[in-house]
């Protein structure tokens, strides 16, 4: 297999054209190059130098570097700091956090949203990649996953838009209802939790949506045909097999979902209201006013990260046991 | 696998598409609505707001910063995030996983975290918010997404290829430019068109990284903030478009590539 493979890539790895070739062969004997790379190839362990050198340095600056700069700015007293005054290590943001109502609300309110609305996306989901990944042919499978991606590439503000224009007084929805002699007034949908988390899951279902459709992809439809002749029920198949043997495609749905839906800044500013203001809004007013509310705002930006870290982490660990619980 | 059940699973299909299309087509519908108040019913159409909106400098400006914007960040975070996926696949080495857990980071930090993390570090390496500081953002954030399909699509690179080039006197570099990158082509183009649109897209750290100038999502978000108007459905249907097409032409390229090559 892997031979048919090598053989039908050969010409992508092989020169097209003789003056490709003869590139190749003159930077190979030019003598500026044979010198840097006698240089550079003395040794395994040199080469593995040269090429991890940069990735690590930028990782570290980089992607880690925002972090701990985070962590660092929440610990200080003041940031950016006026000339000639010092700055000084302290708690104090931290403090705040627990010490008002106004503040710790919100984290609270947006972790129970984050949870309902990544569960409300794991039952909408599942039975969709489901139907994909079980009921339809392999040709028309790809096709009709690919309808699904069309309206996921579209942004997040416009998809938001999409959603007010839906849910608005003067909507569609409520259009609909009316000429369906549902309802004489319309229904106020805006500005509440229940238009935030269509508009959250609208924006979310595919990252759940692939992990799941992959893992029910991978699963082979022997095991439930064994289970079947064994005298398993429809039910009882789905609980005993389908089910345990998707949990690792659930667990990193919910997680991805989980931790996106908590980090959605304008969706909830678009389509809540002033009783659903998450922490995202709680965090971006520290940002909008003068400088010396950073550490603050960074000090929650810190608390939010770590509490959807341990709550993703004792989530993820109460699924490794009850796969493994299931398999024994 | 009764009948019953496969229809009601195909219902929910369904549903789901609906769910997924209904908002962006009646969000279109009202672009063309003759009217400045947005609703239904629609009783008249225009093009009005379409003309409107291609007259605008200013929508127009936007339009070609955040284009601007999302190729150079693509191109940025394509050659790292290659070249991570080079040093981490297939090598065994002391704190692999470390540095893989430092290279997933920016794609789990929730968005506004990240946007705001961005931000006091731009303000200590005392980069000024505008362009470079979102080029820079965007970059960082999207690496692991290349990474991750470079390193899927290396895994399945045969070892052999490599091994003959070397033993026909290819030094490493070599070796890496004319076996190893073009079988990567592919999956870096496919990431390509992945950072485009999730640049092109991107609200939070444009929001918080931009100077006065805003991008294409930035500036549908403040004048959305001032009250809804066709006008911006004419803008947003046009970034829709354009980002459908895109991915649609990305996901038929990348698979007639996977096609050609396996």
């Amino acid at each position: 297999m892997s031979n048919e493979a090598s053989v039908s890539n050969a010409p992508d790895g092989l020169a097209k054209t003789e003056g490709e070739r003869l590139f190749w062969g003159r930077l190979a004997n030019w003598g500026p190059y044979q010198t840097l790379m006698s240089v550079v190839t003395l040794s395994p362990r040199r080469q593995f130098f040269i090429l991890a050198t940069f990735p690590i340095l930028w990782l570290l600056t980089q992607h880690l570097g925002p972090m701990l700069q985070m962590l660092r700015v929440s610990l200080l007293d003041a940031y950016p700091i006026a000339p000639d005054v010092a700055q000084e290590f302290s708690l104090e943001s931290y403090f705040k956090f627990f010490g008002d109502r106004i503040f710790w609300m919100p984290l609270f309110r947006t972790l129970i949203f984050a949870a309902v609305f990544t569960l409300s996306t794991l039952l909408i989901t599942y039975p969709v990649a489901y139907f994909l990944a079980r009921h339809v042919s392999r040709k028309n499978q790809m096709l009709m996953l690919l309808i699904l991606l069309i309206p996921f590439w579209v942004g997040e503000i416009v998809r938001t838009y999409a959603i007010m224009i839906l849910l608005g007084n003067t909507g569609a929805l409520n259009l609909a209802l009316k000429w369906l002699g549902l309802i004489d007034r319309p229904i106020p949908f805006m500005y509440t939790s229940f238009s935030m988390g269509l508009g959250i899951v609208y924006l979310t279902a595919l990252y759940m949506l692939l992990p799941l459709y992959s893992a029910l992809e991978k699963l082979p439809k022997s095991y439930n045909e064994a289970a079947a002749d064994l005298g398993a029920g429809a039910w009882t198949r789905f609980r005993r097999v389908t089910l345990p043997l998707t949990i690792e495609g659930i667990s990193s749905g919910c997680t991805l979902v989980f931790l996106i839906s908590t980090g959605f800044y304008a969706t909830p500013v678009l389509l809540g209201g002033p009783s659903t203001t998450v922490f995202a809004e709680t965090i971006a007013g520290f940002f909008h006013v003068a400088g010396d509310e950073w550490p603050t705002g960074a000090a929650f930006a810190v608390i939010m990260f770590m509490v959807a870290l341990l709550i993703t982490g004792v989530f993820q660990r109460l699924m490794k046991s009850l796969r493994k619980g299931d398999s024994s | 696998m009764s009948r019953g059940n496969r229809i009601a699973l195909a219902c929910i299909y369904w549903a789901f598409v609906l769910y997924v299309f209904v908002p962006l087509i009646l969000m279109i519908l009202m672009g063309f609505k003759d009217s400045k108040f947005i609703g239904f019913p629609i009783r008249s159409w225009t093009l009005d707001w379409y003309t409107r909106i291609f007259s605008d400098a200013e929508v127009i400006q936007t339009f070609v910063y955040s284009v601007i914007i999302a190729v150079l960040s693509t191109l940025i975070s394509v050659a790292v995030g290659t070249w991570i996926a080079v040093l981490l696949e297939g090598r065994k080495f002391w704190g692999r996983a470390f540095i893989f857990g430092m290279m997933v980071l920016p794609a789990l930090v929730p968005g506004i975290i990240s946007a705001i993390a961005f931000r006091i570090y731009a303000r200590w390496l005392e980069i000024e918010p505008g362009m470079g500081a979102i080029i820079w953002s965007h970059a960082v954030h999207n690496v692991p997404f290349v990474s991750l399909v470079v390193m899927a699509r290396l895994s399945t690179l045969p070892k052999s290829q490599i091994e003959a080039a070397r033993d026909l006197g290819a030094d490493p570099l070599i070796a890496f430019l004319r076996i190893t990158l073009p079988y990567l082509v592919p999956a870096i183009l496919g990431a390509s068109v992945f950072c485009l649109l999730l640049s092109f897209d991107d609200f939070v750290r444009s929001f918080f990284l931009g100077g006065y100038e805003p991008t294409l999502p930035v500036l549908i978000f403040a004048m959305l903030r001032s009250g809804m108007s066709p006008e911006i459905n004419a803008i947003s249907t046009v970034a829709l478009v354009l980002t459908a097409a895109i991915g649609i032409w990305a996901e038929r390229f990348t698979r007639k590539a996977k096609k050609g090559l396996t």
